[in-house]
């Protein structure tokens, strides 16, 4: 039962016919992302992201450990991508399936391959200690494109996250707690999301950020990985039947103007939570000469 | 009639806003803000109300989710814990047909952690899980024979649950409760067939002897010994588990504070009046999981009431 | 009409709030059960609720039962008219999936208005039918049967069989069960159209452009079609599942569902 229920013909002819007419089942045009909603939660590098339908939580953590053998100077970084139940009925359990894995490679290829997150400044002492930076994504409602909504997430999480405050002294490692010392953002060098597109009818129509139902109705998927320079790091198209040039051109363009825009809504979210915490932190600093204030009142 | 009803609906929203704060992927538009502008008239800091919220009990919301049949959301302020449950019910399980029961459902439950992968722990605590909910859920029920009644919780919010460290009391406890409220506000939201609804609590006793309620991992660990019991709505003992040293006269104790957190101190004289959410019913956990529910129904059957 | 009362699983339904016509045996709808519990005057019965929902009573027909809640997962109930999709066929079935992870549902290869051995229906993996429970079977592991023909008749009324065209829309099953209500109650009766108006609004509206044709499966499933608008076809099915989906995933009140049908009309440019 690893499938998602297969589209019935009325439907699938029904939405190949709709976009012959550049309708789509939600009144989107083709190069509209669907309603995209971040918010942060209580600890650092939680994020909650809702894309339409498609609702994903990442929560980013790390540990201290030693480094592999033949990348001494290198911190560790992994993205963790486990499908469960709670997502879709279709997907079980404590089992891997073609979705999870072809997720995880492509997210892997754009944030990791890429080095989205510089694993260098993740080195404690050579060989000896660095940090290890996890992100685990959590798919909790599937409505389609969990690519581009889970590396939204976790280059949001990224941005968010602070990790312990470490030195090296006299050859041994402290790691200082939350309290002790503030804890230290994470050196991002570049931020790419990835921009997938389904293609249909011969590859006459693309859409950007299908649905579960569109991408069921769909011969392949383009996808697009780009930061927000315009720099191509990623570009996979395995199925469907072949696309003109032109049009690859011209959807890196779209891919490029998204990837710009979501940036810039991430970053707008990331400001406004960093202030709220700020305030709530000061906050409490003066908490208790505040009460004595308001009594004087 | 409908006087009636809309008092109440107030009564009720301005008893519980202070511990209701809904996440923002809750479907639900029915919301008030009753108690906000009374405390923003103390000329307090924002955060003032965030306190309150950390002070109060828990916080729990229904039907978050679109794809699961029922899904709910448990956090827990005092242990920092938040919980997402989602059920999927009744569904085929292809791949254990052979360990199906032929003649009623099989629960299977999947504990996610946050920022880990599944281990040992989890799957311990699976079994606890397993074994609670499968004791309530009425399996013959139409439609359930042979069918397979699915609960993943993840844990989207606290600390890890720290493992492999022996000397510590098992910290699975402190996050036990949480997950028996997720697990069970799911099965709930997806209707499946259950015999009773139960509330669960964590205890421990300190070094000087005193019994402490909803402990965080770092006061449990000093704790001397550990408590979660699970008791029902008709005051059945569902679990009990214990850890740690700790002699019968000690548990005896604990029992009875286990006993009044979940069902309130007026719970004993139990007549049959399950209208009544406010007052001191409301002080108990299970007088919240009722709370909690009965909130979802108002809110999903708003057309119907409306109407009366 | 006493206050409305919710109830959760082992709450016992209280005598007063029991329809007191006794001319026809008390029928019990879903989420209720009957225990009998031991007392000094022998037995007594009493009903509990099973499921957390709102009990509601119908005086007329005397039955009781619990509305719980509406994004539940179906299960086949004899005599509810589903919408199944053809998954195979056997030498005398058509296996139906009624709701996605489940066992199939059987739907006999004659089952169809008019049909023998040489003019039944072929129908192809993927097809749709609008079709009534006709059994569930007793038992462990029994197999749901579904029928496209009245038994009582020999006809397929209420339009049952294939569907052919159009385009199915996933509602919830509480919503699905509110459409139904409310399409069967009498337009006079405003209490009972289950704060409904969006498919009326909608058909005022779209009216002039042809109206559009609608079937409603308990399953949670809506086909709608429009071959009547011509050119206009597409988006007319689009803008009318997208207002039913809306309703339901927001819940809407009457008068917001008019607003949105309003606003969906003018955003696929179907309305001025």
């Amino acid at each position: 039962m690893s499938k998602e229920a297969q589209l019935s013909i009325a439907e699938r002819d029904f939405i190949l016919e709709a976009l012959r007419e550049n309708v789509r089942l939600d009144g989107r045009q083709p190069d509209d992302y669907r309603a995209l909603n971040i918010s942060f939660g209580e600890e650092y590098g939680h994020v909650n992201l809702q894309l339409g339908k498609t609702n994903i939580i990442v929560r980013i953590s790390s540990e201290v450990t030693k480094p592999r053998e033949d990348r001494p100077f290198d911190g560790l970084f992994n993205i963790n991508l486990e499908l469960t139940a709670m997502g879709s009925p279709a997907w079980e359990n404590g089992r891997t399936n073609d979705i999870e894995a072809y997720a995880t490679n492509t997210l892997d290829r754009i944030i990791r391959h890429s080095n989205a997150l510089d694993t260098e400044s993740l080195c404690i002492l050579k060989g000896v200690s660095c940090w290890s930076i996890r992100a685990d994504v959590h798919v909790i409602d599937y409505d389609g494109n969990i690519t581009d909504a889970a590396c939204i997430a976790i280059m949001a999480g990224l941005q968010h996250f602070r990790r312990p405050d470490a030195v090296v002294r006299d050859g041994r490692v402290i790691v200082y707690g939350v309290e002790q010392r503030v804890p230290v953002a994470l050196n991002i060098t570049h931020k790419p999301l990835s921009v997938t597109f389904h293609t249909f009818n011969d590859s006459k129509h693309v859409v950007v950020d299908a649905t579960l139902k569109e991408e069921q109705a769909a011969e392949g998927d383009l996808v697009i990985g780009i930061n927000s320079a315009g720099d191509v790091c990623y570009l996979s198209k395995y199925a469907g039947a072949p696309a003109d040039a032109m049009v690859i051109v011209n959807k890196t363009n779209v891919a490029w103007e998204k990837v710009k825009q979501i940036n810039a809504a991430v970053e707008k979210v990331l400001q406004a939570d960093l202030a709220k915490r700020a305030k709530i932190g000061m906050a409490d600093e003066s908490r208790a000469e505040n009460d004595r204030l308001v009594q004087i009142e | 009639m409908r006087d009636r009803l809309q008092t109440r609906y107030q009564v009720q929203a301005q008893l519980r806003r202070p511990i209701k704060e809904r996440p923002a992927h809750e479907k639900s538009q029915r919301e008030t803000t009753l108690l906000l502008p009374t405390l923003r008239t103390l000329k307090k800091l924002p955060n003032f109300y965030l306190s309150i919220v950390n002070m109060v009990g828990p916080i729990a919301s229904l039907s978050q989710l679109n794809r699961a049949d029922g899904s709910a959301s448990y956090k827990c302020p005092a242990t920092g814990y938040s919980i997402l449950g989602a059920v999927n019910a009744p569904i085929e399980l292809p791949a254990r047909r052979d360990a199906l029961k032929p003649e009623e459902a099989t629960v299977e439950v999947f504990v996610k952690p946050g920022t880990t992968t599944a281990g040992v722990g989890e799957r311990h605590v699976e079994g606890i899980l397993r074994s609670v909910l499968g004791k309530i859920v009425l399996g013959r029920e139409k439609g359930f024979p042979r069918r397979g009644v699915v609960l993943t919780l993840a844990i989207v919010g606290g600390e890890n649950v720290e493992r492999g460290d022996s000397a510590n009391l098992s910290q699975y406890l402190t996050i036990l409760p949480a997950l028996l409220h997720a697990g069970l506000l799911a099965m709930v939201s997806a209707s499946v067939p259950l015999s009773m609804t139960f509330s669960a609590t964590l205890l421990g006793v300190t070094k000087s002897g005193d019994i402490v309620r909803d402990l965080s991992p770092t006061a449990a660990k000093a704790a001397v010994s550990l408590h979660v019991f699970a008791v029902s709505s008709k005051n059945h003992l569902l679990l009990n588990e214990s850890e740690g040293r700790f002699d019968f006269d000690t548990w005896e104790l604990v029992r009875e504070r286990a006993l009044s957190v979940c069902q309130g101190e007026t719970a004993a004289s139990a007549d049959g009046d399950v209208t009544m959410g406010e007052g001191t019913a409301s002080a108990s956990l299970n007088g919240f999981i009722r709370e909690t529910v009965e909130d979802q129904v108002y809110s999903d059957y708003a057309f119907k009431l409306d109407s009366i | 009409m006493s206050a409305p009362l919710v109830l959760l699983p082992s709450d016992e339904v209280p005598q007063d709030h029991l329809p007191t016509n006794n001319s026809n045996p008390l029928r019990l709808g879903p989420g209720l059960r009957i225990l009998s519990q031991p007392s000094s005057k022998g037995s007594s019965h009493v009903l509990t609720a099973t499921q957390a929902g709102l009990l509601t009573t119908d005086a007329k027909r005397n039955t009781v039962s619990l509305l719980s809640f509406p994004n539940r997962r179906y299960i086949p109930t004899v005599n509810d008219f589903v919408i199944a999709q053809i998954h195979h066929s056997s030498v005398d079935f058509f296996h139906c999936m009624v709701t996605p992870h489940t066992a199939h549902a059987l739907l006999g290869q004659l089952s169809f208005e008019g049909a023998s051995k040489k003019t039944r229906p072929m129908l192809k993996q993927g097809e749709l039918v609008y079709a009534r429970v006709q059994s569930v079977g007793v038992g462990a592991g029994a197999e749901v049967e579904l029928t496209c023909v009245n038994p009582a008749t020999g006809k397929a009324d209420g339009g049952l069989g294939p569907l052919t065209g159009g385009m199915v829309f996933d509602v919830s099953t509480g919503m699905a069960a509110r459409l139904i209500r409310a399409s069967s109650s009498s337009a006079e009766h405003t209490d009972a159209i289950e704060g409904l108006v969006v498919l009326s609004e909608l058909g005022k509206k779209l009216e002039s452009l042809g109206g559009f044709e609608i079937a409603v499966g308990r399953n949670g499933k809506v086909w709608v079609d429009c071959s009547n608008a011509a050119e206009s076809a597409v988006k007319v099915t689009v803008a009318v599942g997208r207002c039913l989906q809306e309703t339901d995933q927001q819940n809407l009140h009457p008068h917001d569902q008019k607003k949105l049908v309003t606003k969906i009309l003018r955003d696929m440019k179907l309305v001025s």
